[in-house]
């Protein structure tokens, strides 16, 4: 069924994403691709406070690193985060989208062009419009979209902007987020 | 985000009729990279379809310089990763300026340039600017030129200083760079010791003796068979025991390229050159 899992989010996603990586069993059978913005300063210590509660390692990735199933890979600060067909990482320092780098939409047009629908893409909170594009690309190529509730956001321009971009298949809250997930085999 | 799509068979028509026109060969570049470059030209430029782009590259030089422009990504900014400039202001340059004469640094593809300025400033806050030449090269003259004017994008002048602050407590920025309406140029007392060579895709104008090659962010883009012959040709162009510093998440396979040289430095990713 789902072959990879792409997540995005901004301010406020931080705790969300705690939370998913902390009910994830060891053994999770997919790859999770995280791209999350952050402050441009600050370039190590995420990756650590992800893997406090995580049961699967948490990475990030170096240049052409393979994909493989039961592992975080956290887009790099400062760096674009793309899927390749042969299912591996790209990264690169190409000018900013949507004022990111990493920038959402571009992880997850790549991982929609590898997986169709055999990728699952989640919008989480956040501050801008960054990921609705690359949404609307998982589901035109027959992937399913998840977006977190914006009644639970703490901040929901991403998530509304997302629900305006595409029909949405699931809005969910944390927890129902975490449930349809523990249930992918 | 960018509209118009194109197939890797007109990416290969195009990889093709670049080098038949111009002797420069962009087929072990990162195929879907260089496949999303030429997308994003598409739409700079405005150009209706890959068969206009082909048009342009064979018949228009004018074109084809921005194209070159284009595929040499940016290295986006001064400082990029502190921990790295304060690692070599405090240990790594030291080391390397004790006892040396004047020695050679060489930027094979040095872009926008916020690399080498961050470097010359480094040296000149150090006092050693003078022991150093930069030999500095590119595939794309325009990059050159306005690396010659010492141009400097004021767009990212806010994270600049940010960088900056990380690694000097008590230097300023500003005493580098002046603004001219909306352009920043870099002090260009900074480049006196720069020695410009213009590139083709295999970086085969080679300095020798050379003492660190900064090479950050630019094996992102090649394919393992370019990576593996620009790491055996840079080698040769190093002095034994000579440096090369990679982007921060940029790895050299040790079962090629890894065997000619030894990584010295993991977190900041510093590699030596073996004594063989």
């Amino acid at each position: 069924m789902y072959k990879a899992i792409v997540i995005g989010g901004s301010a406020g996603s931080f705790r969300v994403i705690t939370r998913i990586l902390h009910a994830l069993p060891r053994h999770f059978p997919a790859p999770i691709l995280l791209n999350l913005h952050r402050l441009k300063h600050v370039r190590s210590g995420f990756v650590e406070a992800l893997s406090i509660k995580s049961n699967i390692p948490v990475i990030e990735p170096y240049d052409k690193d393979s994909i493989k199933p039961g592992t975080a890979y956290l887009a790099p600060s400062n760096y674009h985060m793309y899927i390749e067909l042969n299912k591996k990482i790209a990264l690169s320092t190409e000018e900013a989208v949507n004022h990111s780098r990493p920038a959402i939409d571009l992880s997850f047009e790549t991982a929609a062009q590898t997986y169709s629908r055999n990728l699952l893409g989640i919008i989480l909170s956040g501050a801008n419009r960054d990921g609705a594009w690359g949404l609307k690309k998982i589901k035109d190529g027959g992937g399913t979209t998840i977006v977190q509730d914006p009644k639970e956001c703490e901040v929901p321009t991403m998530t509304e902007a997302a629900l305006g971009m595409s029909q949405v298949d699931h809005v969910l809250n944390t927890q129902q987020i975490i449930d349809f997930l523990l249930k992918i085999k | 985000m960018s509209k118009q799509e194109i197939g890797i068979v007109d990416t290969r028509n195009i990889l093709k009729s670049i080098s038949e026109r111009h002797d420069l060969d962009f087929k072990n570049h990162a195929l879907t990279f260089f496949k999303r470059r030429l997308e994003h030209i598409l739409d700079t430029y405005r150009l209706r379809g890959p068969d206009v782009l082909v048009d342009k590259i064979k018949n228009d030089p004018e074109f084809f310089e921005f194209f070159l422009k284009e595929v040499c990504i940016e290295t986006t900014e001064l400082f990029r990763d502190p921990s790295l400039w304060r690692y070599l202001k405090d240990k790594f340059l030291p080391g390397l300026l004790r006892g040396a004469n004047r020695f050679k640094i060489w930027f094979p593809e040095v872009s926008s340039g916020e690399e080498l300025y961050s470097l010359a400033i480094l040296l000149n806050e150090m006092g050693h600017l003078d022991k150093v030449r930069f030999v500095v090269g590119s595939i794309s003259q325009l990059r050159l030129d306005e690396l010659q004017k010492g141009l400097l994008d004021m767009k990212k002048m806010e994270v600049n200083h940010a960088n900056f602050k990380r690694i000097f407590n008590d230097a300023r920025l500003e005493d580098y760079y002046t603004t001219r309406g909306e352009t920043g140029y870099i002090d260009t007392g900074l480049l006196k010791n720069v020695e410009i060579e213009r590139q083709n895709t295999y970086y085969e104008r080679q300095p020798n003796n050379v003492k660190l090659i900064m090479w950050r962010n630019q094996m992102l883009y090649f394919n393992q068979i370019l990576q593996e012959r620009l790491l055996k040709s840079f080698c040769r162009a190093l002095v034994p025991g000579g440096h090369l510093i990679i982007g921060m998440n940029e790895r050299i396979d040790y079962w090629n390229s890894g065997k000619d040289y030894i990584l010295v430095g993991e977190k900041e990713n510093i590699y030596k050159k073996r004594f063989s």
